[in-house]
Protein backbone atom coordinates (compact mmCIF):
# COMPACT_ATOMS: atom_id res chain seq x y z
CA UNK A 1 0.00 0.00 0.00
CA UNK A 2 1.60 3.05 -1.10
CA UNK A 3 -0.21 5.26 1.54
CA UNK A 4 1.71 3.00 3.96
CA UNK A 5 3.73 5.57 3.75
CA UNK A 6 7.79 4.55 2.85
CA UNK A 7 7.99 3.47 -0.68
CA UNK A 8 10.96 3.27 -2.28
CA UNK A 9 10.57 2.57 -6.18
CA UNK A 10 13.80 2.06 -7.73
CA UNK A 11 12.63 2.17 -11.44
CA UNK A 12 10.64 5.76 -11.25
CA UNK A 13 6.84 4.66 -11.31
CA UNK A 14 4.85 2.69 -8.59
CA UNK A 15 4.34 -0.29 -10.69
CA UNK A 16 7.87 -0.94 -11.59
CA UNK A 17 9.84 -4.03 -10.50
CA UNK A 18 12.36 -4.56 -8.81
CA UNK A 19 10.56 -2.19 -6.11
CA UNK A 20 11.77 -2.17 -2.64
CA UNK A 21 8.99 -0.70 0.42
CA UNK A 22 9.35 -0.36 4.40
CA UNK A 23 6.15 -0.53 6.34
CA UNK A 24 5.14 -0.98 9.75
CA UNK A 25 2.71 -1.32 12.44
CA UNK A 26 2.48 -0.72 16.48
CA UNK A 27 0.24 -0.84 19.11
CA UNK A 28 1.48 1.30 22.42
CA UNK A 29 -1.19 -0.43 25.11
CA UNK A 30 -1.78 -0.23 28.93
CA UNK A 31 -4.26 -2.96 30.52
CA UNK A 32 -4.97 -3.17 34.14
CA UNK A 33 -7.32 -6.03 36.16
CA UNK A 34 -9.29 -6.28 38.97
CA UNK A 35 -7.51 -8.93 40.88
CA UNK A 36 -4.32 -9.49 42.13
CA UNK A 37 -4.89 -13.07 42.39
CA UNK A 38 -3.41 -13.56 39.16
CA UNK A 39 -1.46 -12.21 36.15
CA UNK A 40 -3.70 -11.52 33.11
CA UNK A 41 -1.96 -12.08 29.39
CA UNK A 42 -2.55 -11.30 25.70
CA UNK A 43 -1.64 -14.77 25.13
CA UNK A 44 0.61 -17.48 26.87
CA UNK A 45 3.57 -16.78 25.13
CA UNK A 46 3.95 -14.41 27.61
CA UNK A 47 5.56 -15.22 31.15
CA UNK A 48 3.45 -12.91 33.14
CA UNK A 49 1.06 -9.98 32.68
CA UNK A 50 -1.35 -7.12 33.89
CA UNK A 51 -2.19 -7.28 37.69
CA UNK A 52 -3.99 -4.21 39.28
CA UNK A 53 -1.60 -1.57 38.15
CA UNK A 54 -1.58 -0.31 34.57
CA UNK A 55 0.40 -2.46 32.71
CA UNK A 56 2.44 -1.32 28.97
CA UNK A 57 3.38 -4.87 28.54
CA UNK A 58 0.59 -7.09 27.35
CA UNK A 59 -0.68 -5.27 24.45
CA UNK A 60 2.90 -3.07 23.31
CA UNK A 61 4.17 -4.11 20.15
CA UNK A 62 6.08 -3.16 17.17
CA UNK A 63 6.28 -4.79 13.53
CA UNK A 64 8.84 -3.72 10.37
CA UNK A 65 8.11 -5.47 7.24
CA UNK A 66 10.22 -5.07 4.01
CA UNK A 67 8.63 -6.40 0.78
CA UNK A 68 11.49 -6.97 -2.25
CA UNK A 69 9.02 -7.32 -5.45
CA UNK A 70 11.69 -8.90 -7.93
CA UNK A 71 9.04 -9.39 -10.49
CA UNK A 72 5.60 -9.14 -10.80
CA UNK A 73 4.85 -12.92 -9.62
CA UNK A 74 7.94 -13.16 -7.49
CA UNK A 75 8.57 -11.54 -3.87
CA UNK A 76 10.60 -12.00 -1.17
CA UNK A 77 8.86 -10.45 2.75
CA UNK A 78 11.03 -10.06 5.92
CA UNK A 79 9.45 -8.97 9.16
CA UNK A 80 10.58 -8.43 12.50
CA UNK A 81 8.52 -7.89 15.60
CA UNK A 82 9.44 -6.69 19.29
CA UNK A 83 7.04 -7.59 22.19
CA UNK A 84 6.93 -8.47 25.82
CA UNK A 85 7.90 -12.73 25.10
CA UNK A 86 8.78 -15.43 26.76
CA UNK A 87 11.80 -14.68 28.67
CA UNK A 88 10.56 -11.56 29.37
CA UNK A 89 12.19 -9.09 27.47
CA UNK A 90 11.22 -7.41 24.13
CA UNK A 91 14.04 -9.16 21.98
CA UNK A 92 13.40 -8.49 18.33
CA UNK A 93 12.28 -11.81 16.75
CA UNK A 94 11.82 -12.75 12.55
CA UNK A 95 8.05 -13.19 12.26
CA UNK A 96 8.16 -13.55 8.48
CA UNK A 97 10.98 -14.18 5.98
CA UNK A 98 9.91 -16.22 2.84
CA UNK A 99 9.72 -16.23 -1.05
CA UNK A 100 6.18 -15.82 -2.56
CA UNK A 101 6.19 -17.03 -6.31
CA UNK A 102 2.18 -16.18 -7.67
CA UNK A 103 2.24 -17.74 -11.19
CA UNK A 104 -0.76 -16.66 -11.98
CA UNK A 105 -3.70 -14.95 -10.04
CA UNK A 106 -5.42 -18.50 -8.92
CA UNK A 107 -2.16 -19.86 -7.24
CA UNK A 108 0.65 -18.64 -4.20
CA UNK A 109 3.08 -20.74 -3.04
CA UNK A 110 5.35 -19.31 -0.16
CA UNK A 111 8.09 -20.88 1.19
CA UNK A 112 10.51 -19.75 4.63
CA UNK A 113 9.31 -18.68 7.37
CA UNK A 114 5.53 -18.06 7.90
CA UNK A 115 2.64 -16.99 10.20
CA UNK A 116 0.57 -20.01 11.01
CA UNK A 117 -3.05 -19.63 10.42
CA UNK A 118 -4.60 -22.13 12.86
CA UNK A 119 -7.64 -20.31 13.57
CA UNK A 120 -8.91 -17.47 11.19
CA UNK A 121 -7.06 -13.84 11.19
CA UNK A 122 -4.38 -15.73 13.78
CA UNK A 123 -1.43 -14.42 11.10
CA UNK A 124 -2.44 -10.92 11.47
CA UNK A 125 -3.04 -10.80 15.61
CA UNK A 126 -0.19 -8.63 16.20
CA UNK A 127 -1.50 -5.86 14.00
CA UNK A 128 -4.01 -4.46 16.38
CA UNK A 129 -4.46 -1.61 13.48
CA UNK A 130 -5.97 -4.34 11.02
CA UNK A 131 -9.07 -5.48 13.57
CA UNK A 132 -11.90 -3.78 15.81
CA UNK A 133 -10.79 -5.33 19.35
CA UNK A 134 -8.34 -4.30 21.70
CA UNK A 135 -7.01 -7.60 20.84
CA UNK A 136 -8.02 -10.76 19.66
CA UNK A 137 -10.85 -11.97 21.70
CA UNK A 138 -9.15 -14.26 24.31
CA UNK A 139 -10.97 -17.26 25.03
CA UNK A 140 -10.51 -17.78 21.69
CA UNK A 141 -6.98 -16.91 21.00
CA UNK A 142 -4.66 -16.85 23.86
CA UNK A 143 -3.37 -20.56 24.45
CA UNK A 144 -2.47 -20.58 20.43
CA UNK A 145 1.38 -19.47 21.56
CA UNK A 146 2.17 -21.35 17.66
CA UNK A 147 3.47 -17.75 16.18
CA UNK A 148 4.65 -19.02 12.75
CA UNK A 149 6.67 -22.31 11.00
CA UNK A 150 9.78 -22.70 8.92
CA UNK A 151 8.40 -24.35 6.19
CA UNK A 152 5.93 -23.60 3.03
CA UNK A 153 2.45 -23.10 1.76
CA UNK A 154 0.35 -23.09 -0.91
CA UNK A 155 -2.99 -21.27 -1.48
CA UNK A 156 -5.64 -21.82 -4.26
CA UNK A 157 -8.49 -19.59 -5.89
CA UNK A 158 -11.47 -21.27 -7.62
CA UNK A 159 -13.97 -18.53 -8.92
CA UNK A 160 -17.59 -20.01 -8.43
CA UNK A 161 -19.63 -17.21 -10.24
CA UNK A 162 -19.15 -13.99 -8.95
CA UNK A 163 -17.84 -15.49 -5.58
CA UNK A 164 -14.79 -16.94 -4.66
CA UNK A 165 -13.43 -20.51 -2.94
CA UNK A 166 -10.40 -20.25 -1.52
CA UNK A 167 -7.94 -23.20 0.01
CA UNK A 168 -4.67 -23.61 1.50
CA UNK A 169 -2.63 -25.91 3.13
CA UNK A 170 0.84 -25.22 4.93
CA UNK A 171 3.61 -27.70 6.78
CA UNK A 172 6.63 -26.28 8.29
CA UNK A 173 8.41 -26.84 12.03
CA UNK A 174 8.38 -24.64 14.64
CA UNK A 175 10.62 -22.34 16.33
CA UNK A 176 9.38 -21.49 19.82
CA UNK A 177 9.27 -21.94 23.84
CA UNK A 178 6.43 -21.24 25.62
CA UNK A 179 6.88 -19.94 29.01
CA UNK A 180 5.90 -22.06 32.66
CA UNK A 181 6.51 -20.60 35.46
CA UNK A 182 9.78 -20.00 35.94
CA UNK A 183 10.70 -22.06 32.89
CA UNK A 184 10.62 -22.63 29.69
CA UNK A 185 8.79 -25.46 27.38
CA UNK A 186 10.73 -25.49 24.15
CA UNK A 187 8.41 -26.66 20.90
CA UNK A 188 11.15 -25.56 18.64
CA UNK A 189 11.26 -28.69 15.71
CA UNK A 190 7.28 -29.42 16.57
CA UNK A 191 5.50 -30.38 13.13
CA UNK A 192 2.79 -28.28 12.44
CA UNK A 193 0.71 -29.32 9.36
CA UNK A 194 -3.45 -27.95 8.32
CA UNK A 195 -4.91 -25.76 5.91
CA UNK A 196 -8.30 -24.11 5.49
CA UNK A 197 -11.37 -23.91 3.36
CA UNK A 198 -12.78 -20.16 2.72
CA UNK A 199 -16.19 -19.38 0.64
CA UNK A 200 -16.51 -15.56 -0.05
CA UNK A 201 -20.05 -14.45 -1.39
CA UNK A 202 -20.06 -11.10 -1.36
CA UNK A 203 -20.11 -9.45 2.09
CA UNK A 204 -20.06 -13.03 3.74
CA UNK A 205 -16.82 -15.17 4.49
CA UNK A 206 -17.16 -18.85 5.45
CA UNK A 207 -14.46 -20.86 7.04
CA UNK A 208 -13.98 -24.01 7.78
CA UNK A 209 -10.61 -24.91 9.25
CA UNK A 210 -8.04 -27.88 10.70
CA UNK A 211 -4.40 -27.97 11.90
CA UNK A 212 -2.50 -29.89 13.90
CA UNK A 213 1.07 -30.06 16.02
CA UNK A 214 3.28 -32.99 16.55
CA UNK A 215 4.96 -31.78 19.84
CA UNK A 216 9.12 -32.54 20.06
CA UNK A 217 9.35 -32.28 23.81
CA UNK A 218 7.87 -33.08 26.90
CA UNK A 219 7.22 -30.06 29.37
CA UNK A 220 10.17 -29.29 31.61
CA UNK A 221 8.30 -31.02 34.64
CA UNK A 222 11.19 -33.51 35.46
CA UNK A 223 12.79 -31.66 38.47
CA UNK A 224 8.96 -31.36 39.88
CA UNK A 225 8.10 -34.84 39.49
CA UNK A 226 11.69 -35.83 40.89
CA UNK A 227 11.21 -33.73 43.74
CA UNK A 228 8.07 -34.40 44.95
CA UNK A 229 8.29 -38.29 43.78
CA UNK A 230 9.87 -41.76 44.80
CA UNK A 231 11.71 -42.33 41.67
CA UNK A 232 9.59 -44.87 40.48
CA UNK A 233 6.37 -43.13 40.66
CA UNK A 234 8.45 -40.03 38.86
CA UNK A 235 8.92 -41.87 35.98
CA UNK A 236 5.59 -43.50 35.33
CA UNK A 237 4.33 -40.03 36.05
CA UNK A 238 6.34 -38.84 33.23
CA UNK A 239 5.46 -41.59 30.59
CA UNK A 240 1.81 -40.75 31.69
CA UNK A 241 2.18 -37.12 31.39
CA UNK A 242 4.44 -37.22 28.12
CA UNK A 243 3.94 -34.57 26.00
CA UNK A 244 6.31 -35.84 23.04
CA UNK A 245 5.31 -37.73 20.28
CA UNK A 246 1.63 -36.70 21.02
CA UNK A 247 -0.14 -34.78 18.43
CA UNK A 248 -2.69 -31.95 18.82
CA UNK A 249 -5.74 -31.39 16.20
CA UNK A 250 -7.59 -27.88 15.67
CA UNK A 251 -10.67 -27.56 14.34
CA UNK A 252 -12.36 -24.57 13.98
CA UNK A 253 -15.38 -23.03 12.00
CA UNK A 254 -16.40 -18.94 11.29
CA UNK A 255 -18.53 -16.89 9.63
CA UNK A 256 -17.60 -13.24 8.97
CA UNK A 257 -19.93 -10.37 7.80
CA UNK A 258 -18.75 -6.91 6.61
CA UNK A 259 -20.31 -4.36 4.99
CA UNK A 260 -21.20 -0.86 5.04
CA UNK A 261 -20.92 0.35 9.08
CA UNK A 262 -21.48 -3.50 10.14
CA UNK A 263 -18.51 -6.19 11.29
CA UNK A 264 -20.19 -9.48 12.32
CA UNK A 265 -17.39 -12.44 13.47
CA UNK A 266 -18.36 -15.59 14.75
CA UNK A 267 -16.18 -18.40 15.39
CA UNK A 268 -16.10 -21.69 17.38
CA UNK A 269 -13.68 -24.39 17.76
CA UNK A 270 -12.68 -27.55 18.94
CA UNK A 271 -9.02 -28.74 20.24
CA UNK A 272 -8.18 -32.22 20.78
CA UNK A 273 -5.17 -32.86 22.94
CA UNK A 274 -2.77 -35.90 22.36
CA UNK A 275 -1.22 -35.96 25.68
CA UNK A 276 -2.62 -35.88 29.58
CA UNK A 277 -0.57 -32.81 30.14
CA UNK A 278 -3.43 -30.69 28.68
CA UNK A 279 -6.94 -30.61 28.51
CA UNK A 280 -9.35 -30.52 25.10
CA UNK A 281 -11.32 -27.57 25.33
CA UNK A 282 -14.15 -26.16 23.19
CA UNK A 283 -14.46 -22.36 22.79
CA UNK A 284 -15.87 -19.72 20.29
CA UNK A 285 -16.98 -15.81 20.48
CA UNK A 286 -18.85 -13.71 18.61
CA UNK A 287 -18.28 -9.97 17.82
CA UNK A 288 -20.33 -6.94 16.20
CA UNK A 289 -19.34 -3.51 15.62
CA UNK A 290 -21.23 -0.92 14.13
CA UNK A 291 -19.44 2.22 12.59
CA UNK A 292 -20.77 5.84 12.97
CA UNK A 293 -18.88 8.34 12.01
CA UNK A 294 -15.21 7.74 12.90
CA UNK A 295 -16.20 5.66 16.01
CA UNK A 296 -17.45 1.98 16.13
CA UNK A 297 -18.56 0.65 19.07
CA UNK A 298 -18.43 -3.15 19.60
CA UNK A 299 -19.84 -5.83 21.72
CA UNK A 300 -18.53 -9.33 21.98
CA UNK A 301 -19.03 -12.78 23.92
CA UNK A 302 -16.45 -15.46 24.41
CA UNK A 303 -16.47 -18.98 26.22
CA UNK A 304 -14.01 -21.33 26.69
CA UNK A 305 -14.32 -24.59 28.58
CA UNK A 306 -11.91 -27.97 28.70
CA UNK A 307 -12.46 -31.46 30.06
CA UNK A 308 -11.41 -32.87 32.79
CA UNK A 309 -10.23 -36.27 32.18
CA UNK A 310 -6.91 -38.70 32.93
CA UNK A 311 -7.90 -39.69 36.74
CA UNK A 312 -5.18 -40.32 38.69
CA UNK A 313 -5.00 -41.09 42.45
CA UNK A 314 -1.38 -39.03 42.37
CA UNK A 315 -1.44 -35.58 43.78
CA UNK A 316 1.22 -34.34 41.70
CA UNK A 317 0.26 -35.54 38.90
CA UNK A 318 -3.37 -34.39 39.91
CA UNK A 319 -2.17 -30.81 39.79
CA UNK A 320 0.20 -31.08 37.11
CA UNK A 321 -3.01 -31.80 34.88
CA UNK A 322 -5.50 -29.40 36.77
CA UNK A 323 -3.01 -26.40 35.44
CA UNK A 324 -4.74 -26.77 32.16
CA UNK A 325 -7.99 -26.46 32.86
CA UNK A 326 -10.17 -23.69 31.98
CA UNK A 327 -13.76 -23.03 32.19
CA UNK A 328 -14.74 -19.15 31.67
CA UNK A 329 -16.58 -16.86 29.87
CA UNK A 330 -15.91 -13.26 28.90
CA UNK A 331 -18.13 -10.37 27.65
CA UNK A 332 -15.97 -7.55 25.41
CA UNK A 333 -17.48 -3.98 25.53
CA UNK A 334 -15.24 -0.95 23.63
CA UNK A 335 -14.97 1.42 21.00
CA UNK A 336 -12.21 2.18 17.99
CA UNK A 337 -11.91 5.78 17.61
CA UNK A 338 -10.17 6.24 13.92
CA UNK A 339 -8.83 9.28 14.98
CA UNK A 340 -6.43 10.18 12.06
CA UNK A 341 -5.73 8.35 8.96
CA UNK A 342 -3.62 5.15 10.13
CA UNK A 343 -4.14 5.94 13.49
CA UNK A 344 -6.95 4.18 15.88
CA UNK A 345 -7.57 4.67 19.48
CA UNK A 346 -9.29 1.81 21.68
CA UNK A 347 -10.61 1.55 25.15
CA UNK A 348 -12.39 -1.70 26.10
CA UNK A 349 -13.50 -3.37 29.15
CA UNK A 350 -13.46 -7.48 29.57
CA UNK A 351 -15.63 -9.01 32.13
CA UNK A 352 -14.49 -12.57 32.62
CA UNK A 353 -16.34 -14.74 34.52
CA UNK A 354 -14.82 -17.97 35.14
CA UNK A 355 -14.29 -21.04 37.96
CA UNK A 356 -11.83 -20.59 40.73
CA UNK A 357 -9.97 -23.82 39.39
CA UNK A 358 -9.88 -21.86 35.78
CA UNK A 359 -6.24 -20.96 35.74
CA UNK A 360 -4.79 -22.12 32.07
CA UNK A 361 -4.88 -18.35 31.10
CA UNK A 362 -3.08 -16.95 33.52
CA UNK A 363 0.09 -16.45 35.13
CA UNK A 364 0.85 -16.59 38.71
CA UNK A 365 -2.19 -17.04 40.05
CA UNK A 366 -2.46 -18.04 43.88
CA UNK A 367 -4.91 -19.97 45.70
CA UNK A 368 -7.13 -17.20 46.65
CA UNK A 369 -8.06 -16.95 42.87
CA UNK A 370 -11.79 -16.55 42.48
CA UNK A 371 -12.11 -16.89 38.43
CA UNK A 372 -13.67 -13.72 37.89
CA UNK A 373 -12.02 -10.11 37.09
CA UNK A 374 -12.34 -7.11 34.63
CA UNK A 375 -9.67 -6.12 32.47
CA UNK A 376 -9.43 -2.41 31.30
CA UNK A 377 -7.53 -1.79 28.20
CA UNK A 378 -6.91 1.23 25.92
CA UNK A 379 -4.21 0.76 22.66
CA UNK A 380 -3.18 3.06 20.35
CA UNK A 381 -2.87 1.07 17.34
CA UNK A 382 -0.57 2.61 14.11
CA UNK A 383 0.64 1.65 10.72
CA UNK A 384 3.31 3.24 8.94
CA UNK B 1 -21.32 15.81 -8.61
CA UNK B 2 -20.89 13.95 -11.23
CA UNK B 3 -21.34 9.97 -11.02
CA UNK B 4 -17.70 7.53 -10.41
CA UNK B 5 -17.22 5.12 -12.78
CA UNK B 6 -15.53 1.87 -13.20
CA UNK B 7 -12.92 1.84 -16.17
CA UNK B 8 -10.85 -0.83 -17.74
CA UNK B 9 -8.26 -0.77 -20.79
CA UNK B 10 -10.22 -0.93 -23.55
CA UNK B 11 -8.46 -3.57 -25.13
CA UNK B 12 -9.42 -5.91 -22.65
CA UNK B 13 -12.39 -7.43 -24.04
CA UNK B 14 -14.47 -7.10 -20.75
CA UNK B 15 -17.73 -4.76 -21.42
CA UNK B 16 -19.58 -5.10 -18.28
CA UNK B 17 -18.88 -5.75 -14.58
CA UNK B 18 -20.87 -6.75 -11.76
CA UNK B 19 -20.44 -4.74 -8.36
CA UNK B 20 -19.30 -8.23 -6.64
CA UNK B 21 -16.96 -8.90 -9.47
CA UNK B 22 -15.05 -5.22 -8.57
CA UNK B 23 -15.33 -5.68 -5.19
CA UNK B 24 -13.62 -9.40 -5.83
CA UNK B 25 -10.45 -7.30 -8.35
CA UNK B 26 -10.46 -4.21 -5.59
CA UNK B 27 -9.66 -6.10 -2.33
CA UNK B 28 -7.65 -8.63 -4.35
CA UNK B 29 -9.92 -11.37 -3.75
CA UNK B 30 -9.88 -13.09 -7.32
CA UNK B 31 -7.58 -10.35 -9.71
CA UNK B 32 -9.08 -12.22 -13.30
CA UNK B 33 -11.65 -11.16 -15.71
CA UNK B 34 -14.20 -13.40 -16.66
CA UNK B 35 -11.57 -13.92 -19.87
CA UNK B 36 -8.70 -15.15 -18.00
CA UNK B 37 -6.67 -11.92 -18.09
CA UNK B 38 -5.37 -10.69 -14.96
CA UNK B 39 -6.80 -7.62 -13.91
CA UNK B 40 -3.74 -4.68 -12.87
CA UNK B 41 -6.69 -2.28 -10.34
CA UNK B 42 -5.37 0.84 -9.70
CA UNK B 43 -6.21 2.65 -6.51
CA UNK B 44 -6.27 6.48 -5.32
CA UNK B 45 -4.22 8.24 -2.54
CA UNK B 46 -6.20 9.20 0.48
CA UNK B 47 -6.15 12.48 -0.43
CA UNK B 48 -7.95 12.18 -3.48
CA UNK B 49 -12.11 12.60 -2.50
CA UNK B 50 -13.08 10.23 -5.16
CA UNK B 51 -11.29 7.31 -3.20
CA UNK B 52 -13.60 7.98 -0.25
CA UNK B 53 -16.64 8.55 -2.39
CA UNK B 54 -15.30 5.17 -4.30
CA UNK B 55 -15.60 2.58 -1.39
CA UNK B 56 -18.62 4.51 0.06
CA UNK B 57 -20.31 3.70 -3.40
CA UNK B 58 -18.88 0.21 -3.60
CA UNK B 59 -19.01 -1.19 0.14
CA UNK B 60 -20.27 1.61 1.92
CA UNK B 61 -16.95 1.55 4.00
CA UNK B 62 -14.82 3.72 5.61
CA UNK B 63 -11.29 4.20 4.08
CA UNK B 64 -10.03 3.67 7.64
CA UNK B 65 -11.83 0.11 7.10
CA UNK B 66 -10.30 -0.09 3.84
CA UNK B 67 -6.70 0.86 5.27
CA UNK B 68 -7.12 -1.46 8.33
CA UNK B 69 -8.16 -4.51 5.82
CA UNK B 70 -5.35 -3.53 3.39
CA UNK B 71 -3.07 -3.86 6.71
CA UNK B 72 -3.97 -7.29 8.06
CA UNK B 73 -3.28 -8.12 4.56
CA UNK B 74 0.47 -7.06 3.73
CA UNK B 75 1.41 -7.74 7.46
CA UNK B 76 0.15 -11.59 7.24
CA UNK B 77 2.15 -11.59 3.75
CA UNK B 78 -0.69 -12.33 1.17
CA UNK B 79 -0.60 -9.53 -0.73
CA UNK B 80 0.18 -5.84 -1.51
CA UNK B 81 -2.74 -3.41 -2.04
CA UNK B 82 -3.28 -1.93 -5.97
CA UNK B 83 -0.81 1.07 -6.10
CA UNK B 84 -1.92 4.16 -5.81
CA UNK B 85 -1.63 7.18 -7.91
CA UNK B 86 -2.35 10.94 -7.36
CA UNK B 87 -5.08 11.73 -9.72
CA UNK B 88 -7.77 11.01 -12.40
CA UNK B 89 -5.28 11.47 -14.65
CA UNK B 90 -2.71 9.26 -13.87
CA UNK B 91 -5.38 6.81 -13.17
CA UNK B 92 -6.16 7.08 -16.89
CA UNK B 93 -2.80 6.48 -18.11
CA UNK B 94 -2.46 3.71 -16.34
CA UNK B 95 -5.61 1.48 -17.16
CA UNK B 96 -5.07 2.54 -20.68
CA UNK B 97 -0.92 1.45 -20.64
CA UNK B 98 -1.68 -1.71 -18.50
CA UNK B 99 -3.49 -4.67 -20.55
CA UNK B 100 -5.64 -5.40 -17.77
CA UNK B 101 -6.22 -2.41 -16.05
CA UNK B 102 -8.95 -1.30 -13.99
CA UNK B 103 -9.50 1.76 -12.48
CA UNK B 104 -12.07 4.60 -11.09
CA UNK B 105 -13.10 7.86 -12.46
CA UNK B 106 -15.53 10.73 -12.79
CA UNK B 107 -18.02 9.74 -16.23
CA UNK B 108 -16.82 12.88 -17.27
CA UNK B 109 -13.19 11.70 -17.48
CA UNK B 110 -13.61 9.12 -19.07
CA UNK B 111 -12.39 9.15 -22.50
CA UNK B 112 -11.72 6.50 -25.60
CA UNK B 113 -8.50 4.83 -23.74
CA UNK B 114 -10.64 3.16 -21.70
CA UNK B 115 -14.37 1.49 -21.65
CA UNK B 116 -16.99 2.09 -18.60
CA UNK B 117 -17.99 -1.21 -17.63
CA UNK B 118 -19.76 0.14 -14.16
CA UNK B 119 -21.75 3.47 -13.12
CA UNK B 120 -22.96 3.90 -9.32
CA UNK B 121 -26.34 4.61 -9.47
CA UNK B 122 -25.98 8.61 -7.89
Amino acid sequence: MAALVFAWPLGGRADEVPAFSLQGFGTLGLARTTSQEARFVRDLTQPTGAGRQWDGRIDSVLGLQANWQFSSSLEFVAQAVSRFRYDQTYTPELSWAFFRYDPNPQLSLRAGRLGTEFFMMADSRMVGYSYLPVRPPGDFFWYLPFLGIDGADVAMIFPVGEDVLRGKLYYGVSDANIPLADRQWKIDGSKMAGGYVDYQSGPWLFRVSYANILFSNDMPIDDILGRTLPPGMAAQARSFLAAANTRSHYYSIGVIYDRGPWQVQLMLNDINQGSQIFQSSKGGYALVGYRVSAYTPYFGYSRIFSDSRGNTLNPVVARIMADSHVDQYTTILGVRWDVARNIALKAQWDGIHGQPDSIFPYRLETDAFKGKLDVFSVTMDFVF
Amino acid sequence: MADLVVVVNARTGVAVMTRNEIVNIFFGRYRQFFNGIEAQPVDLVDANPDRARFYSALVGKDLSDVNAYWSRQVFSGRMQAPPRVNTVDEVLRWVSTHPGGIGFVDLSKADARVRVVYEFNP
